[in-house]
């Protein structure tokens, strides 16, 4: 028995050893398999079938029909409409990004003080952001037409009398307008994330800056600021990839949603969706041409907001620390000042010194006198 | 276990066992979890058993419920007389526009009838659209002399009957006659009538009549230009494209359209039309602002011009005169997606949501014109003093206008392209509207984009 049990017990360790090392280097990945196999239904198989359906000429119903290799691509290329939804596109990103950093860091700001009912102010702020996209378009949609809120009191002022509301008639006019949406979609959620990160800024360096005699300004732009830089980067980012896929706005701007008469507010993705699932029953593979197009787009402006990202870190680190230079300078001047005060020390006589030099308060002096002494 | 039974079980525990909260949420907790289990385990079987059906009469094939999509109002009374009769409850899939019930539609086909109803309402806008592949809907027994021949025709494909037709859209001017009479021109409906051109009334008449007006009042001619602009294309029997071939004609060469439409975008320049399209955020508040004396008026938008205009008076349609002899202008079928469950029954109830009873229930629910011979030629359709419209028989004036539009209503050829091309045109109309074109220019951008587009043209 006792035979029979020790190889028995010894082999159990042998294979518990191996499962477990299986176990270090299998689990992990399994832990994670979930989401990684899910993205590989719904997010990896589609990209790859999109190059097959751009590759085509794809009825809605009937589904495949003839291979037509790049065709599709150079179609979309050729299409004005492509080109203006391109501009529109970074149009209304542009106008969008700006104001609202600046709204967002301003509310953000104001919600960091000592205010009464704190999550009441907090909680109001991303009340747009709970708002569907497509009633915050119907609603700024009765805003900027003819009869609504802003349209009559321009035209009172003599302005574009001409025509019904310059809103859904002037190309530069309909991106601020659809601007606006998002802003006031947006703002609010992203002066919360950078509120998280306010807090997350220590307290005492706004307690030194006041001591220093720093304002609210000041002490915003040279605390504040530069601490939480790495949460601009995040927002920045998020900012910049649904800037560029902005859709429902622009859809819900007018009733129609193709995008204005003469395509003033077309952007891309409405563009591609109205040509996927709008007038043309069979034009799906040009659809896809188009998804592929504006994936180039985003991934090269992924990689110049990579590099910018990778500067403002680096040139952060520099900024912040001391030359290596000044330091070996400094140190050098030092040691010969501790030089020439331990040899004065030496020849003033060391007993006496320590109460001069505590007595006349001289910081130097006292602590060479004490390394003397410790010597 | 009905939802009754469950929600009598949370109260009595909840009462009785008050001393232990510990034991109360235990319970409450269960009974919340029996409670989902039961709504999850009843939304699975299809709404079957919450349909409350009481003949357990082994009639194994007959649902309980049967779906219709739609977007427009049912009167209560027709659906329960369905229920009466075959004891099935007809369920409607409510949308809030055709456009919505289209996409539903559309994508419902091209993933193997997922999320489609038993019967579908298919306007014929987009009716060629649903119709490439024929076997994607149940082919209907024909019931003789429903309908006016025309409707049966649009609604078969190579002969066969794929939707039973509900209403069609007689074209018809609806006009404000407050703005009329303010203008110090004609406004009682057969004055009106004969201001527009009467019976030999034309596009150029029409137009005429509008400049006119536009000289005496600070409204607008029309809501929009793009609107005559659609129906002139509904009355062409080719408007884009080839009927026999199916590629598009070249635009640069289609002297009807050019015609029509330099004819409406000099209009739209002169300021006869308001440039508010239907569909337009604004739409509704100009007919309250009365930007607009008249509206081109197919018999199924009275009901939504009465919603818009709702507290504005003096709104009338002006009878027995349409440009170019009068028309049609959409109109829509009762359909069965073959990917169904209950086709049989689907088609018992298409066949009975399409009788000339059902259809003069409809007419007067929602104003929309019958396609079927016997409603038409109703009392309650054809003697009506609609309220709205300052006590006008509307349904007499619009059996008239279909009347005298005969066939021609039946409409031209609509292939694959038609609704792009369309909108390529329209949108040349609104941007003369909006004042970025003059006329010339916007039919040359109109050509351009078109020739853009590279379509195989004969």
């Amino acid at each position: 028995m006792a035979i029979d049990t020790a190889p028995a017990a010894a082999r159990r360790i042998g294979i518990s050893r191996r499962t477990s090392k299986w176990d270090v280097k299998v689990s992990p990945y399994l832990y994670i398999s979930p989401f990684f196999l899910s993205f590989a239904v719904f997010g990896i198989f589609p990209i790859a079938f999109n190059v097959v359906v751009a590759m085509h000429s794809w009825h809605r119903r009937l589904g495949q029909g003839d291979f037509v290799g790049l065709d599709n691509f150079r179609w979309v290329l050729e299409q004005p409409a492509f080109w203006t939804s391109l501009q529109n596109t970074f149009s209304i990103f542009l106008l969008s990004i700006g104001p609202q950093l600046f709204f967002a860091l301003a509310i953000a700001a104001f919600l960091d003080q000592n205010l009464r009912t704190k999550t009441f102010w907090r909680m109001s702020v991303l009340v747009p952001f709970v708002v569907m996209p497509v009633a915050t378009a119907l609603i700024f949609g009765q805003i900027f037409g003819q009869f609504g809120l802003v349209t009559p009191v321009i035209q009172e002022l003599g302005l574009f009398t001409d025509v019904n509301s310059p809103f859904y008639q002037d190309r530069v006019l309909s991106h601020v307008a659809i601007a606006t949406m998002v802003n006031f979609r947006w703002t609010g959620y992203n002066a919360l994330i950078f509120l998280a990160a306010m807090q997350a800024v220590p307290r005492e360096l706004y307690e030194a800056a006041t001591i220093d005699g720093g304002g609210r300004l000041r002490q915003f732009l040279s605390i504040t600021v530069p601490n939480i830089r790495a949460t601009m980067i995040f927002v920045v980012l998020t900012m910049t990839i649904g800037g560029l896929q902005i859709f429902d706005e622009a859809r819900m701007y007018d009733g129609t949603g193709t995008g204005g008469s003469n395509n003033q507010w077309l952007t891309t993705v409405l563009y591609l969706f109205n040509l996927g699932f709008g007038d043309w029953p069979d034009r799906l593979g040009h659809a896809a041409a188009v998804a592929w197009l504006f994936a180039l787009v985003i991934i090269a402006f992924a990689v110049i907001n990579f590099a910018l990202t990778r500067r403002i870190a680096s040139s952060k680190a520099t900024r912040s620390k001391v030359p290596a230079s000044t330091t070996r300078t400094l140190i050098a001047e030092a040691r010969t000042a501790a030089e020439a005060s331990s040899r004065a020390a030496r020849e003033a006589g060391v007993p006496t010194l320590l109460g001069t030099a505590s007595r006349t308060g001289h910081p130097d002096a006292l602590t060479h006198a004490q390394g003397d002494t410790e010597r | 276990m009905t939802q009754n039974e469950i929600q009598t079980q949370t109260h009595h525990p909840t009462t009785q066992r008050r001393a232990s909260t510990m034991r109360i949420t235990r319970t409450t907790g269960f009974i919340a979890l029996a409670t989902t289990t039961a709504l999850v385990a009843t939304a699975c079987t299809g709404g079957s058993s919450a349909g409350g059906s009481t003949d357990g009469s082994g009639d194994g094939d007959r649902p309980d419920v049967l779906t219709v999509a739609a977007w427009m109002d049912f009167p209560q009374e027709l659906l329960d007389g369905f229920e009466e009769e075959h004891g099935i409850t007809v369920q409607i899939e409510s949308f809030p526009d055709g456009a919505s019930a289209q996409t539903v539609l559309r994508n419902g086909l091209s993933s193997g009838g997922a999320g489609l109803s038993d019967v579908h309402l298919v306007e014929l806008d987009w009716w060629t659209e649903m119709m490439a592949v024929p076997e994607d809907w149940v082919t209907l027994p024909p019931v003789d002399g429903r309908w006016v021949d025309w409707k049966v025709e649009q609604g078969s494909v190579d002969d066969e009957i794929k939707g039973y037709g509900t209403d069609i859209g007689p074209l018809a001017i609806a006009y404000d006659s407050q703005l009329l009479e303010e203008a110090g021109l004609p406004s009682a409906p057969e004055d009106f009538a004969q201001f527009i051109g009467g019976d030999d009334a034309t596009w150029e008449t029409f137009v005429a009549a509008g400049r006119e007006f536009t000289a005496a009042s600070d409204a607008g001619w029309v809501d929009s230009m793009t609107t005559p602009m659609q129906a002139a294309i509904n009355l062409l029997p080719a408007a884009f494209e080839d009927p026999e071939t199916g590629n598009a004609l070249p635009l640069a060469e289609n002297d009807a359209i050019r015609d029509t439409f330099l004819e409406f975008a000099t209009a739209a320049q002169d300021g006869v039309s308001a440039g508010i399209a239907i569909g337009h955020a604004d739409w509704g508040a100009g007919f309250q602002a009365q930007q607009w004396a008249t509206v081109i008026t197919p018999a199924w938008m009275t009901g939504i011009i009465e919603e818009n205009a709702a507290g504005i008076d003096g709104w009338m349609i002006a009878p027995d005169a349409f440009p170019e002899g009068g028309g049609n202008w959409g109109g829509s079928f009762f359909s069965v997606p073959s990917a169904g469950q209950n086709t049989e029954w689907a088609t018992t109830l298409a066949d009975y949501l399409t009788s000339p009873e059902a259809a003069v229930a409809m007419f007067l629910e929602n104003g929309q014109f019958p396609s079927q011979l016997d409603a038409i030629n109703d009392p309650v359709v054809g003697e009506s003093a609609n309220e709205f419209f300052g006590g006008q028989d509307v349904g007499g004036v619009y059996g008239q206008l279909a009347a005298d539009a005969g066939d021609a209503a039946a409409g031209g050829f609509r292939g694959v392209n038609f609704a792009g091309i369309q909108t390529l045109v329209t949108d040349g109309i609104r941007r003369v509207e909006d004042g970025s074109q003059t006329p010339d220019q916007a039919w040359e951008s109109v050509v351009a984009e078109f020739d853009g587009l590279g379509l195989t043209t004969d």
